[in-house]
């Protein structure tokens, strides 16, 4: 055994201290060390990202991960990368790792809101029925619950209210789409919020309340997009439901032109409130923008319906099947051939009715098709409640259906009018509730009736008292509480005031 | 508190002033017991006393009190020279006398002879004498730096020295001697004039001069004998006068002479070029400054309105034409709760009045410890923000206290209603301050601000000085911008509107004879207007009555400040009655929601009952309540149930304002939730 001698012990004794020291020192030092670290990769990452290097700068952030997991920029990181896959990458799949790892790491980070918010967000896109936006809502409630304070609960409760609108669930929407703006006054967030309170009271049938909330919408936020978009859904509603001034006829429209088409068929409106024309000679659809129309979308022969998504792009349903301007091949719709109209529902199902089918095929985004059962339908119009309002010449009917395909209002053919019609030739709607029908046969003839969201009948008037000799083939509610008609046989539009 | 402090001065000095004359009283006894009643003991006792007093302080005492510390020492020294006793002692005294001045000579018809000489002896082995002259005299002598009387005979320490004899508007003389024992060396200072000299008196004194706009000093003290032919032929005393203050140097040509003085308006006078040229000494009449007040009325519709000028009280409001001197000053109004301040300047013989209406007080704590670049400029930025609030009375941190002693103070005194704290966020480098604004019942708000931005307070002023109103005018009608219609289309009219003739569905074409295009017009028409507006629609006119509107307060805003807007609150309701008052309560319940006190917002609440039926009215309050409620968790579930059914009863009830949503369907779903 080795026995140190007494001179030697109190060196000794130091140096068996000194890795004792050293560790003691050594946790404070790296921390520090690696939160300067942490600093310089994050904001290496951000001039990288600024400058839109974007592989730079991910790789730059996740190095920061892996080597400073605990630093005070992880969760940002974290929050930022995630973003980065929605918003650049178009990859929402790829964020929620991210959103994951911050959400069970980081909860008690200020991003941690933010993440669950985007994560609810994620889940809320991916949702295809009412039911999937249970996950959605509770990382909506989360941000409320557990940050009261973050900027994100104004966002939250916005979505809450859309959630709970898309369920139907009108009274729960209204509560958190009101308190979106009343509790956070000023907030970006407020105009979005107004809006959609002011739509989901129409959808409550209070009209007033509904008119309110979208001046206040064009009064405290005039310069936003909603109050561009409030200005003509009061001028439509205020006209078709409160006016109700009797239709004239302005004649050809755009600007008196006449013979300028090649057989217009059918027309539809797109998002930003341009109209679509398809043209049977021409084999193809046209945007109508200020007075010039302008080719759009492949050639399609032999459409029968037109509809633009949300997102703008042209879709035509023809025998062959779907041709969509945002997609190489033609979607086969199962055999469906007389398609009589078609719609996009909020979850991205597209329904289609069928003139020899005693059904609706929906055909979701994922591929996959159901019949819901459904009389026989001639014409059919998306309603912005979710659902429907088609047409049934063998009932002669016009059901207002919900978003399950279910009806919730009736309205016979020649209700309240002053003759009843037998056949409808076509439906559209406006997006503010509002859907016109271009009818036919009866006592009434041909002509047009306006009804309101709840069914009631608003406008009317026959092609014989408006003086219009052509064949209509279609119809469009215009923004500013017109009507615009398809003449194919003059080749020409004809607009009703 | 201050009282106890000037007693206590005012006893300090009486005592010292006590004592003063019972030492010369003392002083005197003693002169007067040996030379008249030969009372050599009683004598020696008193002055004895005299020494004991005034020797351990000699080397802080006055002129006149060194002199009869040297008489006592003569005395002594004569007294214990008789004494065959104490006769030692005599040399001590005379030391010490030597010590204290060697420029004081013996009372020679006193001392005896062979004392004298002793005095001499002993004075000679450590001092040289030096014998002085002065052209002109009055000036002042210095030796090696220190002044000294300007004696014609003065006793320097052996070795070297540097004598400087100076005098205004003259070139100082200066001379270095050298001293050795028995050396009697004579000087003779003549001093060769550059310049005018202007000598003033002032009545009264501690008047600030200046010549040509640069500041000399201050005329202070009191004048002397000298000045009795000054000042009695304006019929005053020497004594009136300040000392004599001399302008050393007066350039040739004219200048100009300002005297100022706090109450008294400021003199001008012009100094003429004949008193710079030829150069001479020149003493003006004695210049007596005339007062300069005004007059200064404040009132307050609120009571118990305490009011301080620069600090000083001045009584409690209202208070009519009080006399105060002209100048600047910061009013500050105290009322039981909340103060009003401003800072004011009264003219001379002008009246001023104010209205004090009470205004939460902010108090700032101060700005934390942290050093950072820019930290004296944003410390002046903090202290400055009052001069930025108008809505609310800023009170500045209290030079030295720490901000936690500060807060308890405030605690206790209730003496401000907000109170701010800067604090930097620590860092490697400070970059970042956080400012915290709290209420005393512990509402608080922070933000954080860049000290180095331009106006890194500019955000926090504007905050403060936010403050929404609880009303707005309006005609009792909803109406809409639609496009394509010429004016303001109107959905929906109260009875009283559409008795007045308003139609409904139709747009105003016309307000007041002008015409209007859009909502946003009529209501500026509404908020500029009193009484009553006058409509046009298409050809049909209607006078409409101007009412009050109720509104709630916008929550969550980030341009507002919440705890400032609570103590606002609280001063309003302080001063309001009936509908005015719950209808404040309403907000501040809702300001108490913000900050998720809902079981305090509830008490407010439940007091609260608003007369009116539609917009912002009663069945809001039971909505609000309702919520609260709901918030307190499942064990008040039946309390805000029974709150939401009472909403339920006034349909048109509304949030926000009159065109806000209505309460109804909001209420109905929650109660729906309940289930």
């Amino acid at each position: 055994m080795l026995v140190l001698s007494p001179w030697f012990r109190p060196p000794a004794a130091l140096l068996c201290a000194l890795p004792a020291m050293a560790l003691a020192q050594a946790p404070t030092q790296a921390s520090a060390q690696d939160g300067d670290l942490a600093d310089r990769l994050y904001h290496s990452g951000e001039r990288a990202y600024a400058s839109k290097a974007y592989k730079e700068a991910t790789d730059t952030w996740e190095q920061l991960l892996q080597t400073s997991p605990r630093s005070e920029f992880a969760p940002l990181v974290l929050l930022r990368l995630a973003r980065h896959q929605v918003e650049v990458e178009h990859k929402p799949e790829a964020a929620k790792p991210y959103l994951d790892r911050l959400r069970s790491e980081y909860i008690k980070a200020p991003e941690a809101a933010d993440g669950l918010l985007l994560h609810g967000q994620l889940l809320a896109q991916e949702a295809r029925r009412p039911a999937d936006l249970k996950d959605a809502m509770a990382e909506f409630n989360r941000v409320l619950d557990l940050f009261p304070d973050a900027s994100a609960c104004a966002e939250a409760r916005l979505e809450l209210a859309r959630a709970w609108r898309d369920q139907g669930q009108w009274g729960r929407a209204l509560q958190q789409a009101i308190d979106a703006f009343r509790l956070h006054s000023g907030s970006a967030v407020a105009p979005r919020a107004m809006f959609e309170a002011a739509e989901i009271l129409d959808q409550m049938g209070d009209l007033p309340g509904c008119l309110r909330m979208l001046q206040r919408v064009r009064s405290e936020a005039p310069q936003s997009p909603e109050a561009q978009e409030a200005a003509w859904r009061m001028a439509v509603r205020v006209k078709h439901r409160l006016q109700k001034p009797p239709f004239r006829n302005e004649g050809p429209w755009p600007a008196g032109r006449t013979k300028w088409l090649k057989t217009p068929t059918l027309l539809s409106l797109a998002p930003d409130g341009d109209l679509l024309v398809f043209q049977n000679d021409l084999d193809r659809a046209f945007r109508l923008h200020a007075a010039e129309a302008g080719p759009l979308g492949p050639p399609a022969p032999g459409t029968r319906a037109l509809l633009a998504s949300p997102k703008g792009a042209l879709w035509m349903l023809t025998k062959n099947g779907l041709v969509r301007e945002d997609a190489a091949a033609v979607q086969p719709l199962g055999g469906l051939g007389a398609i009589s109209g078609a719609a996009l529902d909020r979850w991205g199902s597209l329904w289609v009715a069928d003139a020899k089918t005693p059904a609706l095929t929906v055909f979701a985004a994922d591929g996959g098709s159901r019949t819901v059962a459904s009389p026989t339908l001639n014409a059919l119009a998306p309603l912005p409640s979710g659902g429907l309002a088609v047409a049934a010449d063998a009932d002669r009917k016009l059901l207002f259906l919900d978003a399950e395909g279910q009806p919730r209002i009736v309205v016979p053919y020649g209700k309240d009018l002053p003759a009843p019609f037998r056949t409808v030739t076509a439906l559209a709607a406006d997006g503010a509730g509002q859907v016109a029908a271009l009818v036919d046969g009866g006592d009434f003839g041909e002509g047009v009736v306006i009804f309101g969201p709840d069914g009631a009948l608003l406008r009317q008037a026959t092609f014989k008292a408006l003086g219009i000799s052509g064949r209509i083939t279609s119809l469009a509610l215009d923004r500013s509480g017109g009507l615009i008609l398809c003449d194919r046989r003059n080749d020409l539009l004809i607009r009703l005031n | 508190m201050r009282f106890r402090h000037f007693l206590s001065i005012f006893l300090l000095c009486a005592a010292l002033w006590g004592q003063d004359a019972a030492l010369k009283e003392t002083f005197l006894q003693a002169k007067a017991l040996w030379a008249t009643q030969g009372d050599r003991e009683g004598a020696t006792a008193r002055f004895d006393s005299v020494v004991a007093a005034l020797a351990p302080k000699a080397a802080g005492l006055e002129p006149e009190w060194i002199q009869v510390l040297c008489e006592s020492y003569n005395w002594l020294a004569v007294l214990d020279d008789r004494s065959a006793q104490n006769k030692a002692r005599a040399q001590v005294r005379l030391q010490a006398l030597i010590d204290l001045n060697p420029d004081f000579d013996l009372d020679r018809a006193l001392t005896s002879q062979r004392l004298a000489a002793q005095f001499d002896r002993m004075k000679g082995e450590k001092f040289a004498l030096v014998k002085l002259s002065y052209a002109p005299e009055g000036g002042r002598l210095t030796v090696d730096g220190r002044a000294t009387p300007a004696l014609p005979r003065k006793y320097l320490p052996f070795g070297n020295h540097k004598l400087v004899y100076a005098r205004p508007g003259h070139a100082p003389a200066e001379v270095t001697l050298d001293f050795a024992p028995k050396d009697a060396k004579p000087v003779d200072f003549k001093l060769t004039r550059t310049s005018s000299t202007v000598t003033l008196y002032t009545q009264p004194s501690d008047v600030e001069v200046f010549v040509d706009g640069k500041s000399l000093g201050y005329a202070i003290g009191k004048a002397g004998p000298e000045a009795a032919p000054l000042a009695v032929p304006l019929g005053l005393r020497p004594e009136d006068l300040s000392a004599p203050f001399i302008i050393p140097e007066l350039a040739p040509g004219k200048h100009r002479l300002e005297l100022r003085a706090g109450c008294y308006r400021t003199k001008v006078l012009e100094l003429g070029a004949e008193l710079a040229t030829p150069a001479a000494d020149h003493t003006l009449e004695p210049i007596r400054m005339e007062p300069s007040r005004g007059l200064l009325s404040v009132s307050s519709a609120w009571p118990g309105g305490e009011l301080f000028l620069s600090g000083r009280s001045q009584g409690m409001l209202p208070l009519t034409n009080l006399q105060v001197c002209s100048g600047p000053y910061d009013v500050m109004v105290r009322f039981p709760g909340g103060g009003f301040s401003q800072r004011i300047t009264v003219e001379d013989g002008k009246s001023l009045r104010l209205e004090a209406r009470p205004k939460p007080r902010l108090a700032f704590l101060g700005l934390e410890g942290g050093d950072f670049t820019g930290r004296a400029r944003f410390q002046a930025l903090l202290e400055s923000l009052g001069d930025r609030l108008q809505q609310l009375a800023f009170l500045p941190a209290h030079a030295g206290e720490p901000a936690a002693e500060a807060l308890v103070r405030l605690k206790a005194s209730r003496d401000a209603e907000l109170v701010l704290l800067a604090r930097p966020v620590p860092d490697k480098v400070i970059h970042r301050v956080e400012l915290l604004v709290a209420t005393l019942d512990g509402e608080e708000e922070r933000l954080v601000v860049k000290p180095l931005e331009q106006d890194p307070l500019e955000a926090l002023a504007a905050r403060l000085n936010a403050v929404p109103t609880l009303h707005r005018p309006g005609l009792g009608l909803s109406a809409l911008d639609i496009p394509g219609e010429p004016g303001p289309w109107v959905l929906a009219a109260t009875e009283p509107a559409l008795k007045a003739g308003l139609a409904v569905g139709r747009p105003i074409l016309q307000v007041q004879e002008r015409s209007v295009s859009t909502v946003e017009q009529l209501q500026q028409a509404e908020g500029s207007a009193k009484g009553a507006l006058s409509l046009v629609q298409e050809g049909a006119t209607s006078t409409l009555p101007l009412q009050s509107e109720a509104l709630e307060i916008p929550l969550g805003a980030t341009n507002l400040s919440y705890p400032a807007l609570l103590a606002h609150l609280r001063l309003l309701s302080a001063g309001a009655k009936g509908d005015e008052a719950n209808l404040i309560k309403l907000n501040l319940a809702l300001g108490l929601m913000q900050f998720r006190k809902y079981d305090k917002a509830i008490e407010l609440l439940r007091d609260a009952r608003l007369s009116t039926v539609r917009g912002v009215s009663q069945g809001t309050i039971d909505y609000h309540m309702g919520l609260c409620f709901l918030h307190l968790g499942s064990a008040y579930q039946s309390e805000a149930g029974q709150a939401f059914r009472q909403s339920l009863k006034y349909p048109q009830s509304t949030l926000l304002g009159p065109d806000g949503p209505l309460v109804a369907p909001l209420a109905k779903q929650a109660l729906e939730d309940l289930k």
